[in-house]
């Protein structure tokens, strides 16, 4: 579940549909088309993308226009058959068919959903050419759902997947506003991690409950500490940009979210700096496992008592044991950053009614309920409108999580920085 | 047998059919090497395709009419990668004289000993070879490591605090000669075992003692298997991955896991790619200097 891999994933297949769509632009010219017709009529902001996007779009019209055919048949009884295109790992998939999916099917038998998955978000650009296909083609689709992060924005920018309100999903009002914000309410935040501190209460009495308190801790109990270096892991990552976030004037962060500008990249020095102190009280003088995995095996074995950790990967640790029982998990203030995932509607489904009612009907908190224990996730409800037994059982984590992270391009530069500020030599001199 | 075909037109045929066997493993080492060296070099040298988006992706992409050094210059100025160079060298150095030390060692001890222990240690220096290098790495790490599996036999004995080569560059050397060592013993051995053993017990009649016998009659007759494990350890350390990825300190960090990094997790493969070719050319000159070794000694053969 790290949220860097994830984006890392996100950049390979972008490289990837770039590839794709200059193939597609040649084979588009072989074949002297002239339906070119950019799937971005409106305000594109990025044009680098737009190009690749909408020419591949145009070669992908023929199988929209099929799909088109197959649905509208469909409609044609008193029953419908809705298709639901997710990703994710194969937890994601299970928790679909095996758990949620057959609660809708029994409960709603004149709307089955079909489940598409894509591990990992393999054809994630493929599904979403072909929404872009038929947009451009002007006809509907049969994909009537569709699971994603920021591709919702980005591609709901460009008209393809509906801007929801409360009038069509009336609990939208109750997510946290910031996480509806970041997609720019083109989809339902339906689940959620974050990173928390996690602890070991045998040994720590008194765990810090801040970032600096983080830093204090780690300065007064040498090599108990540790995370993993950013690009291995989402873990270690978010330790990393909390600490830098910390310094950025806050008139910056939005730059440093959306956009690249080096030269900006001096207001990292200090955090760096702070990193590299750390350095020596660090497990075995300066070590950091390469990977959140290797962070929580450490923590298992006990040789640190401190570490950052996913939230849903350490709490799926505790429930196997892989953990001591007196590993505690807790989020920080300020807090480390996570992410939610997200239910869109794409605008040219044909259901869209149905569509809406299972994002209602997702958002309940018995559906949220099911996440929570099955994949150990956060709601994507508030924490208020949850159970009290489901409050209490994660009292500790039941706080919202900052949802800043750095552009891909910034981001590549923390890595490099990291590995060179922090990690790199000079070794860190002793303090 | 008579032979009443025409002699060109057979000649003609010979020489296409040899073409024709040749020609896979030509055409093979045309698109997977040849043609991506030529394209790495461009790359690395500022001439950038229009066409190929990861290569356009790179965050500080040199790109220029005219080839430029540009892009090496600023690597190899770099402090960072002028210690991931260091380290580099220093790691397949000391793995190469190691493999040749241990693998000789083990070698002249299977060939010139009798009894039970050398066909014992026969087998046992053959098992690093089925072993996956990934399983061995683990291995390694979960033996060596601080509170690991050995130091905690030494801490029954009161030996506490001893330093652990996991995560520094000596894990890496150590990793490498775990892995380098089978191949290294078979081929030394073999070499030995053409060493006559007439040879021998000739130079002990008349006295010569076991280090002059090593020093004058057998090493030279295994100068030829010394040298091409010498070159293929140096070529594999030196472009190794999965040894220092594992084993290896976070930074300083080796040529090929640094280059992993600039390619993925720093988005920047020009300089990556600028890194191949460096590691390439130094390969090449190990390469050239099997290729001159062995030569030679088929000549002397011949």
């Amino acid at each position: 579940m790290s949220r860097l891999s994830r984006r890392r994933l996100l950049t390979r297949s972008a490289s990837g549909l770039f590839g794709v769509g200059a193939v597609a632009l040649l084979a588009a010219c072989g074949a002297g088309a002239s339906s070119a017709v950019p799937a971005t009529t409106s305000s594109s902001q990025a044009a680098a993308s737009t190009a690749p996007s909408s020419s591949a779009a145009s070669t992908s019209t023929a199988s929209a226009a099929r799909s088109t055919a197959a649905a509208t048949s469909a409609a044609a009884g008193g029953k419908v058959q809705l298709h639901f295109y997710s990703s994710g790992d194969v937890n994601i998939q299970q928790l679909w068919n095996n758990d949620l999916l057959p609660i809708w099917n029994k409960q709603h038998p004149n709307a089955p959903i079909q489940l598409i998955f894509s591990e990992h978000g393999a054809t994630d650009q493929a599904v979403i050419d072909k929404l872009a296909g038929a947009k451009a083609a002007g006809k509907p689709t049969d994909i009537d759902l569709f699971e994603g992060g920021n591709n919702l924005r980005t591609y709901g920018e460009k008209g393809i997947f509906v801007k929801l309100t409360t009038a069509d999903v009336p609990d939208l009002s109750k997510t946290p506003p910031d996480v509806v914000a970041e997609i720019g309410s083109y989809g339902v935040p339906y689940r959620a991690s974050s990173v928390v501190l996690a602890y070991n209460s045998a040994f720590v009495k008194d765990p810090p409950t801040t970032l600096d308190g983080v830093y204090a801790w780690v300065k007064a109990n040498k090599g108990k500490f540790t995370y993993n270096p950013p690009d291995t892991g989402g873990s270690g990552g978010d330790f990393v940009q909390a600490t830098l976030e910390k310094f950025i004037p806050k008139a910056d962060l939005k730059t440093f979210e959306t956009s690249y500008d080096p030269s900006l990249e001096k207001e990292w020095d200090p955090g760096f700096a702070l990193l590299k102190s750390l350095g020596p009280y660090v497990l075995n003088g300066g070590f950091y496992p390469k990977g959140n995995v290797p962070v929580l095996q450490e923590l298992g074995k006990q040789t640190v008592y401190v570490a950052p950790v996913w939230s849903d990967m350490g709490l799926s640790y505790l429930a196997q044991k892989l953990l001591p029982d007196t590993v505690k998990l807790e989020q920080i203030t300020p807090p480390f950053s996570g992410g939610a995932a997200y239910l869109g509607v794409p605008t040219g489904s044909q259901h869209q009614d149905w569509s809406f009612k299972f994002l209602q009907w997702v958002l309940q908190p018995d559906q949220q309920t099911v996440i929570i224990d099955k994949i150990n996730g956060y709601p994507g409800l508030e924490w208020k409108y949850m159970p009290g037994t489901v409050r209490q059982k994660f009292a500790a984590l039941a706080k919202s999580y900052d949802t800043f992270s750095f552009s891909s391009k910034f981001s590549s530069d923390v890595n490099k920085l990291w590995y060179e500020k922090v990690a790199g030599t000079p070794s860190p001199a002793k303090q | 047998m008579q032979v009443v075909a025409p002699v060109p037109s057979r000649s003609w045929r010979h020489a296409l059919t040899g073409l024709l066997l040749v020609s896979p493993p030509f055409l093979l080492m045309l698109f997977l090497i040849v043609a991506p060296t030529v394209q790495a070099i461009l790359y690395s040298t500022g001439q950038v395709p229009t066409d190929n988006i990861v290569f356009q992706s790179d965050i500080d992409l040199v790109s220029s009419a005219t080839p430029t050094l540009v892009v090496y210059q600023r690597l190899l100025s770099s402090p960072y990668v002028q210690a991931d160079l260091a380290m580099t060298f220093q790691v397949t150095i000391a793995s190469v004289v190691l493999v040749l030390v241990v693998g000789y060692i083990l070698a002249l001890y299977v060939r010139f000993s009798t009894g039970l222990l050398p066909s014992i240690v026969r087998v046992l220096y053959l098992i690093p070879m089925f072993i996956p290098v990934v399983i061995a790495s683990y291995g390694l790490i979960e033996f060596f490591v601080a509170n690991g599996f050995l130091q905690t036999i030494l801490a029954q004995f009161g030996i506490q605090n001893m330093p652990s080569p996991i995560y520094t560059p000596w894990g890496i050397v150590l990793g490498q000669v775990w892995t380098g060592i089978p191949f290294a013993v078979l081929l030394l051995g073999s070499g030995l075992d053409g060493v006559p053993q007439e040879l021998i017990e000739a130079a002990q009649d008349v006295g010569a003692s076991f280090g002059r016998i090593l020093w004058r009659i057998v090493t030279p007759q295994v100068v030829t298997p010394l040298l091409i494990v010498g070159t293929f350890t140096f070529i594999g350390v030196l472009g190794s991955y999965t040894v220092p990825y594992l084993i290896g300190p976070n930074a300083p960090q080796m040529l090929g896991v640094a280059m992993t990094a600039y390619n993925g997790s720093y988005q920047r493969p020009q300089p990556a790619v600028a890194m191949a070719v460096l590691t390439f050319l130094i390969a090449t000159v190990a390469g050239a200097i099997y290729v001159w070794g062995t030569s030679r000694t088929e000549r002397t053969a011949a």
